[in-house]
């Protein structure tokens, strides 16, 4: 085990450095800014006195690295500064916006995995026949639909003519009961569950053909194990890898394409107020906003690259 | 019931029980699994969901009919090299290629075509459609149709420009990443997996809100944040092509290295570039897209489909469907390069049958 413990370890310090240089990237990108940061908030009629009290109060005055380093020091333990529209503490804002997502995301997630898994499995057992071919079409169409398509179309289809759910979802999570909560959310985690479902299925396909291609499956096959007992003890075993992978890289997926949906039904996320930051040009939330989805996405990846590790036969039983 | 649901099942039962006798397996599988489907859909979503499945199947067949019609049209248009090769095309392709043409014809044409101007305010707001105005109006006035015309021209312009730049930037970054190799190759090869590590649409949220929105600095970020991939699959390639003989040749030859990536790599590993330019088109439209209905793309009066969705959403409330007809744009031309795409890459990898 010493072995696959010394290439996790590498890994998670790999992510660590790559989340080290986003960290730079995002908050060096700012300094881009013609001028500084007050200058683009003040605009071009800003007086002297306040360009100078501004400076002073988001302490503009001192090096570029001093602050950076302040900057982290403050993002590691949950402090990412004060809004410069509202004045409100950042991590605040975003604290229940973000656990909103996440809770939106976990939705989709637990409707899309199972579901994509099992499609993926039987569309690839079924490959070249006529479902396969109907389910690629379906999948490449819900892939290459804007998400904020798919939105309206349920919207239209299943709040507007038939008004089986509610159209928006700006729900409130302190009034709403459990099922309340479920049911208002349905139409937004539907239209994340269609897109992801798509591109999950046509992963797993793709990765259980692979699998299903190689000379071992083959010979199982050949000396006559039953078809069940050639997927379920000598496909599955290796097919964890990429299903696992296939999962983490459709839930960093999720985690960004959760920014359209949020805004086509108006739920209160990260991801709205990102966009809301962004046009107000409202710099540490923008980054801040950057760094989590930014640091969730890295984390997946990671996650990823982890359980492939961990799954795989041959690094589990080494020779 | 009624006739409608009575003739519905008895066509689809028949059809299938014709399909069987005459063993086309893949039709009876079709039609009979449709049977089942409607029986469900019937039940829980009443006779207007059968109505539903049979418009839907209708617009198959009339896309299907389309495909094979401009097949065999470009099979006798086209020198017999290119003929051949579009015989063998599954429907999917050259329906792609036919709507691909539309989209063309459409962008480049949009004065002609559109019957007002971009900017031309005719009507009352959300005016509903009437002989002039094929769509109606939207939230200012303007005429929908016309709208949609030059949105032709202006997104998928954009993402076109855009896609270039990326593919300019990123392939020839990976061609000289694998012909020289070295502390190059590794730099570049950092820098991609930092960008590739941040999701784009932040990516592209972040740098905006800090360089402003204008149609230039849209395209210069965006082909910055898709670069990545092209840098990626152009050094694999190449890679693979730079450990030939005949490179190996013409370095003792003392070419440059220009020449060995003009003249040398760059015809060997075209085929696999261009399919990439296709998927890459994809994605730069869809974000185009997003960032436009986001309201951080494109900028008004500028008629652009994902900005036209957002001005109009709230005509979806009233069961509206107009609001749909710039996002289906959207869609619809994603789609179509993607099936492109796909058979361009079945027939680049050799794989038959």
């Amino acid at each position: 085990m010493g072995d696959v413990l010394g290439i996790v370890l590498k890994r998670l310090g790999l992510g660590l450095i790559t989340l080290l240089v986003i960290s730079i990237l995002i908050f060096f990108a700012v300094e881009l800014l013609p001028g500084d940061i007050a200058e683009a908030v003040l605009g071009q009629g800003a007086t002297a006195e306040n360009l100078k009290a501004m400076r002073e109060q988001m302490g503009l005055n001192e090096p570029a690295i001093v602050r950076y380093l302040e900057w982290l020091w403050g993002a590691v333990r949950g402090d990412f500064g004060v809004s410069l529209i509202s004045q409100r503490s950042v991590a605040d804002t975003i604290g229940p916006r973000f656990a909103a997502t996440l809770f939106l995301a976990c939705y989709a997630a637990v409707i899309a995995v199972p579901v994509a898994i099992t499609l993926g499995i039987i569309v690839a057992l079924l490959r070249d026949s006529v479902f396969d071919r109907v389910a690629n079409v379906l999948t490449l169409t819900s892939i290459s639909s804007p998400e904020f398509f798919l939105g309206y179309v349920l919207v239209l289809y299943l709040a507007v003519k038939n008004p089986l759910f509610p159209a928006l979802a700006n729900v409130n999570f302190q009034d709403v009961g459990t099922f309340e909560l479920y049911y208002k959310t349905f139409l937004p985690a539907l239209t994340m569950v269609l897109v992801v479902v798509a591109h999950m299925m046509r992963m797993t396909r793709a990765s259980i053909i692979n699998l299903l291609a190689s000379p071992y499956i083959e010979m199982a096959r050949l000396k006559g194990t039953p078809a069940w007992k050639v997927i379920v003890k000598h496909a599955l075993p290796n097919a964890w890898a990429p299903i696992i992978n296939v999962v983490a890289l459709n839930l960093a997926y999720l985690i960004t394409g959760v920014v359209l949906v949020e805004v086509v039904f108006v739920y209160p996320g990260i991801g709205q107020l990102l966009v809301d930051s962004v046009t107000k040009r409202d710099f540490p939330v923008v980054q801040a906003c950057c760094l989590i989805f930014a640091a969730t996405f890295i984390l997946l990846n990671l996650a990823a690259d982890v359980g492939a590790i961990l799954t795989n036969p041959r690094l589990r039983h080494p020779k | 019931m009624n006739y409608f649901v009575i003739g519905y099942y008895a066509l689809l039962i028949g059809a299938s029980c014709l399909a069987a006798y005459y063993s086309a397996r893949t039709v009876f599988l079709l039609l009979f699994s449709l049977t089942l489907v409607s029986f469900i859909v019937g039940i829980v979503g009443g006779e207007s969901s059968l109505w539903t499945i049979t418009i839907c199947a209708g617009l198959l067949a009339l896309f299907g009919g389309t495909a094979f019609a401009f097949r065999e049209f470009l099979a006798i248009v086209l020198p017999t090299e290119a003929s051949k090769a579009i015989k063998t095309a599954p429907l999917t392709a050259t329906f792609g290629l036919f709507v691909i043409m539309t989209y063309a014809i459409a962008g480049i044409f949009a004065p002609i075509i559109a019957p007002y101007g971009e900017a031309e305010v005719i009507a009352g707001a959300f005016a509903p459609a009437d002989e002039h105005m094929l769509l109606g109006a939207d939230q200012l006035g303007r005429d929908l149709f016309s709208r949609l015309v030059f949105g032709a021209r202006n997104t998928v312009g954009i993402a076109l420009l855009a896609t270039t730049f990326a593919f300019v930037l990123g392939a020839l970054a990976g061609l000289i990443a694998a012909t020289l190799g070295g502390w190059f190759d590794q730099l570049m090869s950092r820098v991609v997996d930092v960008i590739m590590s941040v999701p784009s649409l932040i990516f592209a949220l972040l740098l905006l809100s800090i360089l402003g929105t204008n149609a230039f600095v849209l395209i210069v970020i965006i082909a910055v944040i898709y670069s990545p991939r092209v840098f990626r699959l152009t050094r694999a390639v190449a890679g693979n092509v730079v450990v030939m003989d005949y490179i190996e040749a013409a370095r003792l030859r003392g070419e440059g290295l220009w020449y060995l990536i003009r003249r040398e790599i760059l015809p060997n590993s075209t085929a696999p570039l261009i399919a990439e330019f296709g998927l890459e088109f994809c994605f730069v439209f869809l974000l185009v897209a997003g960032l436009s209905f986001l309201g951080l793309g494109i900028q008004p009066p500028t008629a652009d489909w994902g900005s036209m969705v957002r001005e109009n959403a709230t005509l979806i409330s009233f069961g509206e469907i107009t609001p749909l007809f710039p996002a289906g744009a959207i869609a619809l031309l994603t789609v179509a390069v993607n099936f492109v795409v796909d058979w361009m890459l079945f027939r680049s990898s050799g794989l038959k049958g």
